[in-house]
C-alpha cells in the first residue's frame, strides 16, 4: 500500500493538431503526499495544467500511469476519481442557486435531497460564505464566486483537491488574503492539494513542495526554500525571484561541494555546485540573488573566510521602497544587481552613484549552473 | 406642446411613432376587421353580410376540428421531428474544431433557401410519387412490386414540413450551443455526473433558450402551412392554412375563414405561451 495521494509514473500527453505533434508533457514523474499541498509552477504553455487535467480524468495520457492513493487510474472515467477540481474559471452552473451548485456533487452520489442541502450550507460556512445560497452565480462577486467554487469541490470530500490557477481572475489584495485563508483551510480539512499556477511568489507562500515545470518538464521538484536557494537550473533560478547570472569557466570541484569558478574579469570565485550539476569544469554560470549581495565602502577592509568581496562602481540607484536597487558594474563586463533593504535612510545617501565599493556575498549564496 | 416634444424627446417614446403607427394600421385594424367578419353571416359570392352570428365557430369546433387537430398534430410532429434531428446537428456544427468544417455545414444547412420554397416542394412531388425516384429505386432493387403511397399522405406533408423548416430549428440551437462554454461538462463529470447526467442537468438546461426559440420556429409556421399540405398531402394531408386558403376565394366563405384564422391565431398564442413561460422558469426570472 502506498502512502502517497498521488503518482504520476513517466507521463508523456501528446496533442495531435493537424498532422503535427505537440508534447504537453514530457515523462513526468512525481509522488505527492497524503496531505501535502503540491504546487505545478510554470508559464503559460508549459503543460501545468495539462498535468492537472491527467489527474482529474480529463485527460487519458499518451504513456506513462496515474495513481491516486495506490489506485490505477487508467479507464478510470473523470466521475469516477476521487478528486474534485476548483476550475480557473470557477465554472459555477449559471442556470442553478449557489446551493444547488454546491449540492450537484452530492446528488450525483445518491445523497437525499435534505442531507445534501444541510452539508451545503456547512460547506458554505466553512469557506466563509454563509447566507448567499439562494443566490445565482452571476450576482456574485469575483471572490465569493471563488469561495463557492471551493465549498462544490470541499463539500465531496475528495482525497485530492486539484486547483487550476484558483486565485487568477482576483485582484492583487483579494489574492493575498485569500492564499492566507485557502492555506489556514487547506491545514484544517487535511485534503490533498495540487495547485496549478504560473506566480511564483503564490507557490512559495503556500506550497510544501514546488514542481517547477517548462515546456513539458518538470526541471526542479523541492521545498519552496531548495527551488529558491539552490536552483537546480537556469530556468528555475531565472523563473523565481531575480537573479544575477554571471558567466564564468568551472576550473575545479571540490568535495564539500562548492567549485572554483573563473569569471570574466579573472576574478575567481568559489560557489556552491547546484545538485545536478553535470559540468565538470568549462563554460557555467553563476547565479547570485540581488538580495544577497551587500554593499560596502571601498576602503572598508576585507570581508571575513567563506566571503566573496569584489571591487565594483555603482553606476545607478532605483528607490523601490521597501528596497533599494543597486546597479554595480564589477571590471568592463559584468553587471550585478544588488536589493539593500531600507532599513534607515542608509543605503541611498551612504553610496552616490559613481563611487568605488565593494560587493560581498557568502559563497553559499551563490550556485553554479550549467550553462 | 414644445414641452410635450421635447419630453417626449428625452425618454425616446417619439422614437416609436413610426412602428407604432405600421402597427395599427397594418396589424391592429385588420386584426379587428377579421374579428368582426368572423362574427357575421355569410352572403352571395361568400362575402360577409349581417346578421352577427357564431355558427362559423360552431363549425370550427364542429365539423372542422379533426383538421384543426390534424394541424396541431402534424405541426406537433413535425417540431419534435426536428428537434430529434436538429439537435444533434447544430451540436455537430458547433463543436467542430475546425472553423472551416464548421462554415461549410453551416452553409449547407442554408444552401435550400437559395431556391425558391414551391419549387424544393415540387421537387418532393417527384421523389414521393407513384412512378418517383424513390418508388423507382424501390422497385429497381425488387424490395417492392406494387409502388408505395407516399404521396398524397400526411407522411409526406410531414417530411415536406420537416424538410422546409429543418433550418429554423437548427440556427437558434446553434446559436445557444456556440454560447456553451463546455467548460460545465467537465465540471459535471468532475462532480460525479457520468455523460448522459451532465447532458441532461447542465447541457440541456442551459441550450434550452435555443431549444425553445427553435421549436416556436418551426411550430407556429408549420400549424398554418398551406403550400406543403397543398402539394404533398392531397385530400388526406388536408391541413387548417388550406381550409382558410379555399375560403377566399370565388365560392368561399369569408366569415368562416375569419373565424377559422382567429382560431388558427389562437393555437399559435397559446404557443408562444408556451415559450416566454418556458424561457422564463429556463432564466430564473
Amino acid at each position: 500500500m502506498s502512502s502517497f495521494d498521488v503518482e504520476l509514473i513517466d507521463i508523456v500527453k501528446d496533442f495531435e493538431s493537424g498532422g503535427s505533434r505537440l508534447r504537453a508533457v514530457d515523462h513526468i514523474n512525481v509522488q505527492i503526499a497524503d496531505g501535502e499541498f503540491f504546487a505545478l509552477l510554470g508559464p503559460s504553455g508549459c503543460g501545468k495544467t495539462t498535468t492537472l487535467r491527467l489527474i482529474a480524468g480529463f485527460e487519458q495520457p499518451t504513456a506513462g500511469r496515474v495513481l491516486i492513493r495506490g489506485r490505477a487510474m487508467e479507464g478510470i472515467p473523470a466521475y469516477h476519481r476521487p478528486v474534485n477540481t476548483v476550475f480557473q474559471d470557477y465554472a459555477l452552473f449559471p442556470h442553478l442557486t449557489v446551493e444547488q451548485n454546491i449540492m450537484f456533487g452530492l446528488q450525483m452520489e445518491g445523497l437525499e435531497k435534505k442531507e445534501a442541502q444541510k452539508r451545503a450550507l456547512e460547506s458554505l460556512e466553512q469557506v466563509r460564505l454563509p447566507g448567499v445560497g439562494r443566490r445565482r452565480p452571476h450576482q456574485l462577486s469575483g471572490g465569493q464566486q471563488q469561495r463557492v467554487a471551493l465549498a462544490r469541490a470541499l463539500v465531496k470530500q475528495p482525497a485530492v483537491l486539484l486547483l487550476d490557477e484558483p486565485l487568477g481572475a482576483l485582484d492583487l489584495k483579494l489574492r493575498k488574503n485569500m492564499q492566507v485563508e485557502l492555506k489556514a483551510l487547506q491545514r484544517d480539512v487535511g485534503i490533498t492539494f495540487v495547485y496549478v499556477t504560473h506566480d511564483q511568489e503564490e507557490a512559495i507562500t503556500m506550497a510544501d513542495r514546488i514542481a517547477v515545470m517548462n515546456n513539458g518538464e518538470m526541471l526542479q521538484v523541492g521545498s519552496p526554500k531548495e527551488i529558491y536557494e539552490r536552483p537546480g537550473t537556469r530556468f528555475v533560478a531565472d523563473f523565481i525571484g531575480e537573479t544575477n547570472f554571471v558567466d564564468g569557466t568551472l576550473l575545479e570541484r571540490d568535495e564539500e561541494g562548492f567549485g572554483t569558478v573563473k569569471l570574466m574579469n579573472d576574478a575567481v570565485i568559489r560557489a556552491q555546485l547546484s545538485d545536478t550539476l553535470a559540468s565538470t569544469g568549462g563554460p557555467v554560470l553563476v547565479a547570485i540573488r540581488p538580495e544577497r549581495i551587500s554593499i560596502c565602502r571601498a576602503d572598508a577592509g576585507p570581508a571575513g573566510p567563506g566571503t566573496t568581496s569584489l571591487a565594483a562602481r555603482l553606476v545607478d540607484s532605483q528607490y523601490i521602497g521597501t528596497d533599494t536597487r543597486f546597479t554595480l558594474q564589477i571590471g568592463e563586463t559584468i553587471e550585478l544587481v544588488a536589493r539593500v533593504q531600507n532599513i534607515d535612510d542608509l543605503p541611498k545617501a551612504a553610496f552616490p552613484v559613481g563611487q568605488a565599493v565593494t560587493a560581498n556575498w557568502s559563497e553559499t549564496s551563490t550556485t553554479i549552473l550549467d550553462h | 406642446m414644445s414641452r410635450w416634444f421635447r419630453r417626449s424627446q428625452k425618454n425616446g417614446s417619439l422614437l416609436a411613432l413610426p412602428t407604432a403607427l405600421w402597427l395599427l394600421v397594418f396589424f391592429v385594424l385588420p386584426l379587428v376587421i377579421v374579428l368582426v367578419v368572423s362574427l357575421m353571416s355569410r352572403g352571395r359570392g361568400g362575402v360577409a353580410q349581417m346578421p352577427l352570428t357564431l355558427q362559423h365557430y360552431e363549425r370550427t369546433f364542429g365539423i372542422f376540428s379533426i383538421i384543426l387537430w390534424r394541424s396541431i398534430g402534424l405541426a406537433g410532429l413535425t417540431t419534435i421531428v426536428c428537434l430529434l434531428v436538429g439537435y444533434p446537428l447544430a451540436f455537430f456544427i458547433s463543436t467542430r474544431r475546425r472553423r472551416i468544417v464548421q462554415q461549410i455545414t453551416l452553409f449547407l444547412v442554408i444552401l435550400p433557401f437559395w431556391t425558391n420554397f414551391l419549387i424544393r416542394t415540387y421537387a418532393w412531388r417527384i421523389l414521393l410519387g407513384d412512378e418517383g425516384t424513390i418508388n423507382g429505386i424501390l422497385r429497381a432493387l425488387g424490395i417492392i412490386s406494387e409502388p408505395l403511397q407516399l404521396l398524397n399522405t400526411q407522411f409526406a406533408v410531414l417530411v415536406g414540413l420537416v424538410y422546409g423548416f429543418l433550418p429554423f430549428m437548427v440556427l437558434p440551437i446553434f446559436a445557444s450551443v456556440e454560447r456553451f462554454n463546455f467548460r460545465y461538462v467537465d465540471a459535471a463529470q468532475d462532480l460525479g455526473a457520468n455523460e448522459t447526467r451532465a447532458f441532461l442537468r447542465v447541457v440541456l438546461p442551459l441550450t434550452m433558450p435555443g431549444l425553445l426559440a427553435g421549436c416556436a420556429l418551426v411550430f407556429i409556421p408549420s400549424v398554418g402551412a398551406f403550400v406543403t399540405p397543398d402539394l404533398l398531402g392531397g385530400a388526406r394531408g388536408l391541413m387548417i392554412g388550406n381550409l382558410i386558403n379555399n375560403q377566399f376565394g370565388g365560392s368561399g366563405n369569408m366569415p368562416l375563414g375569419s373565424a377559422l384564422s382567429i382560431v388558427m391565431m389562437g393555437v399559435v398564442m397559446l404557443s408562444l405561451l408556451v415559450y416566454v413561460f418556458g424561457n422564463r422558469r429556463q432564466t430564473g426570472a
